[in-house]
């Protein structure tokens, strides 16, 4: 067996283990925040798994890294970031 | 210049040897991320603005979309087992992965439109409420990737199945496979965010 097919097979055991940890999370008897704060770091490494074996994204140039990495998390956190006073815009 | 005359395009070198298609990929995979990222958000706003939120499983059925999201797990691996088969000329081998994957998406499908259709029997449909609102139009638009991703495998299988791949030519199998993980990755967040929290 070659390195890589090793290496994709070990990678779909991670991400199932952590899809079987993620389930077992939301059982939990723990806070919300603990829960969520586990739950998408749970998320973000199986993507970062995907994105970086999968899609080979460790084999590629840091300018094509930076394209995908900078974007998108910057994205979401101007939009977050505009969202700061959602909590009281419900109250009359 | 004579039109027949080939000359070498440049290096681009930033971008190693990424092709154009293969940029263009991933162009289009950020500016999707990004639509996502906006339902994702959306949801989160209508959630921390007040909207009723059931909790983890009490309307979904989590074990059954676990299962699926191991499924579309299983499916990135074959994916990435035929580049790997084409890249080392194993034909057989490109279209043997490229049909499992295509099979997978296509029993993803098929859970999520039996999912939608016990959910409507029973009554929790769209206009239900701002959680049915966020569930379905987030499921939905990731469900039409799954079912753009299955198309475009049929594309790509059929063309294997005409020999245009090899192991010199794989670049259309490496550009299809961004796409699906890409669908996979997303998942995996849409999974978090809308399932378990």
């Amino acid at each position: 067996m070659d390195d890589h097919k090793k290496l994709y097979i070990k990678n779909a055991i991670y991400l199932t283990v952590l899809t079987v940890l993620e389930v077992g999370v939301s059982y939990l008897e723990i806070s919300q925040m603990g829960q969520i704060v586990l739950l998408l770091a749970f998320a973000a490494t199986k993507m970062m798994l995907v994105a970086m074996i999968y899609m080979h994204l460790r084999y590629e140039t840091k300018a094509l890294k930076r394209i995908l990495f900078v974007p998108i998390p910057a994205g979401i956190l101007f939009t977050v970031a505009l969202m700061y006073d959602i909590p009281f815009r419900w109250v009359v | 210049m004579n039109q027949n005359q080939t000359y070498a395009i440049p290096m681009n070198d930033p971008f190693g040897k990424a092709t154009t298609g293969k940029l263009g990929m991933w162009l289009f995979i950020i500016v999707d991320g990004l639509s996502f990222a906006g339902l994702l958000i959306a949801g989160a706003a209508l959630r921390a603005g007040g909207a009723e939120w059931p909790q983890a499983g009490e309307i979904l059925n989590i074990p059954l979309t676990a299962f699926n999201t191991f499924l579309l797990i299983c499916t990135s691996f074959t994916m990435v087992m035929a580049l790997n088969a084409i890249q080392r000329g194993d034909q057989a081998g490109l279209k043997k992965f490229l049909g499992l994957t295509m099979a997978g998406g296509l029993v993803f499908l098929g859970i999520q439109v039996w999912e939608y259709y016990h959910f409507i029997v029973h009554g929790f449909v769209i206009t239900t409420s701002l959680y049915a609102a966020v569930f379905y139009v987030t499921t939905c638009f990731h469900g039409l990737h799954v079912a753009s991703g299955v198309i475009y495998i049929a594309c790509i299988l059929w063309a294997a199945g005409q020999g245009r791949y090899s192991a010199d030519n794989w670049d259309r199998v490496e550009i299809l496979g961004l796409f699906w993980h890409f669908v996979d990755l997303v998942w995996i967040l849409v999974f978090t965010v809308i399932y378990l929290i």
